[in-house]
């Protein structure tokens, strides 16, 4: 699976980190950046839960 | 096709709203989606059913938010009422300044506030949480956001109370409250630059508008919005946060003993008692929601705090528990429309929070006074009698 990020929706909560840190951060400018977007095993899990606590649901899974 | 099942509760029934969370495990059990005849609305009551409403844009329109035609007419043209794609650039234009990103460089100064006002209130002994802190800290720090002074600074309470309460169906607190909304409205449409502290983001907006980064006549709206959406609903939270740890002291020690612990406590508060009855959406097409048929063109009314005590959701959802961490609790909304101001929330409450566990060891309750109220669920009074420093 791949996260897919709507980039304009995104605005910068940082959830997404604390439920992925090894898949996405946010850069010094308050960006977020997908480390690792190609997703399977344990990574599925952690990518589903930044998908999940998205407040504004700018992450989504897709087939990669 | 199954239709909802009906039940014969007003949902702004004084003493529901006081404490609906009895109505809402009934309404629960009873299903996902319940029609309410005397109220002319479908309430969601179930977690998982209110997500999915607040994900889905296209069937569930922002258009009716509100639950009277006159608050609806009000907001056209405002993000809050609006959907994709005319949404989009309204919220980029309204949330820029209120990322976390755009908020960063106001947290040492709203930390420091936040410990100021608890120091003074924990030295007194014994003090009125409402007016003093729960009102008291987001009136000042919203003030400063937007750059406000003079005689606007003392009506943003009644303002902002009133913006929340005209939401409501067109019952008594409505009709009192929009003449008061009516004063907001006109000074969000006169007020020039010159009115707001020069280097606020209030006068930045305005700067923004000058330039033509933002279209002309949205920055009177954005200001009307940070003022109706960040003053009640801060001002419920923080009092729901004094409340809820003098009424669990266990959780204040806990709290204290790991204070990273502060940004679940405020999840979890938020969680507990949700600062926002209910929200409205409408059906643009008929739709099968949690199991029933909804017409096309029906008003929904979304109970926050319903979805948030939902077990099928969360295991023992009536016990208050810091360590819980709910971030998926549903009081910022979720999606597009998903609360704006919910960095400046945080920061607001994280701070007092904070404060709370560094400076007190216990808090003793006295009476907790809640007016009912259309939207917002927030105290009136609440007397802290004895207050130990730690």
């Amino acid at each position: 699976m791949r996260i897919h990020l709507d980039r304009p929706r995104c605005e910068g909560h940082g959830l997404c980190e604390e439920a992925a840190p090894t898949l996405m951060h946010l850069d010094d400018d308050g960006e977020l950046l997908i480390d690792a977007p190609d997703v399977d095993g344990a990574d599925l899990d952690a990518a589903q839960a930044a998908v999940r606590v998205c407040p504004v649901a700018a992450l989504r899974l897709e087939a990669a | 096709m199954t239709a909802p099942t009906a039940s014969d509760l007003d949902i702004w029934d004084d003493q529901l709203l006081i404490d609906p969370y009895p109505a809402y495990a009934k309404l629960r059990e009873q299903g996902g989606v319940v029609h309410l005849p005397k109220n002319h609305l479908y309430v969601i009551t179930r977690y998982d059913a209110i997500r999915e409403v607040l994900g889905d844009p296209a069937t569930f329109s922002s258009t009716t938010l509100g639950f009277n035609p006159m608050v609806n007419d009000a907001l056209q043209g405002t993000s809050l009422a609006s959907d994709p794609p005319t949404h989009t650039q309204l919220r980029a234009t309204l949330s820029e300044n209120l990322t976390p990103r755009a908020l960063r460089g106001l947290k040492v100064v709203i930390d420091q506030k936040a410990d100021k006002l608890v120091a003074e209130l924990v030295a007194t002994g014994s003090f009125e949480a409402i007016d003093s802190l729960a009102r008291a800290f987001p009136l000042e720090i919203v003030a400063d956001l937007i750059g406000f002074n003079g005689h606007v600074k003392g009506n943003m309470l009644r303002w902002g109370q009133a913006a929340m309460q005209v939401i409501g169906p067109m019952n008594q607190r409505t009709q009192e409250s929009f003449p008061i909304a009516g004063e907001l409205y006109g000074w969000c449409s006169s007020v020039t630059a010159q009115d707001l502290t020069p280097g606020s983001i209030g006068r930045g907006i305005f700067d923004a508008e000058a330039r033509g980064d933002i279209p002309q006549g949205s920055a009177g709206h954005i200001i009307h919005q940070y003022l109706g959406a960040g003053v009640d609903t801060t001002i419920a939270s923080i009092g729901n946060i004094v409340a809820l740890f003098g009424r669990h002291p266990e959780q204040l020690e806990r709290l204290r003993a790991k204070p990273e612990l502060v940004p679940a406590a405020f999840a979890e508060v938020l969680r507990y008692w949700a600062p926002i009855h209910i929200w409205g959406r409408t059906t643009t097409v008929p739709v099968e929601l949690d199991g029933v048929t909804i017409p096309a063109g029906a008003q929904l009314g979304l109970l926050i705090g319903a979805g948030n005590r939902d077990p099928r959701h969360y295991e023992n959802p009536d016990t208050f528990d810091i360590t819980r961490n709910p971030v998926d609790h549903l009081s910022f909304g979720y999606g597009p429309h998903g609360c704006a101001g919910q960095g400046l929330a945080k920061l607001e409450a994280h701070a007092i929070i904070d404060a709370l566990a560094r400076r007190v060891q216990s808090l003793e309750l006295g009476r907790e006074v809640r007016e009912a109220s259309n939207i917002t669920r927030s105290h009136e009074r609440l007397q802290v009698l004895k207050v130990v420093a730690a």
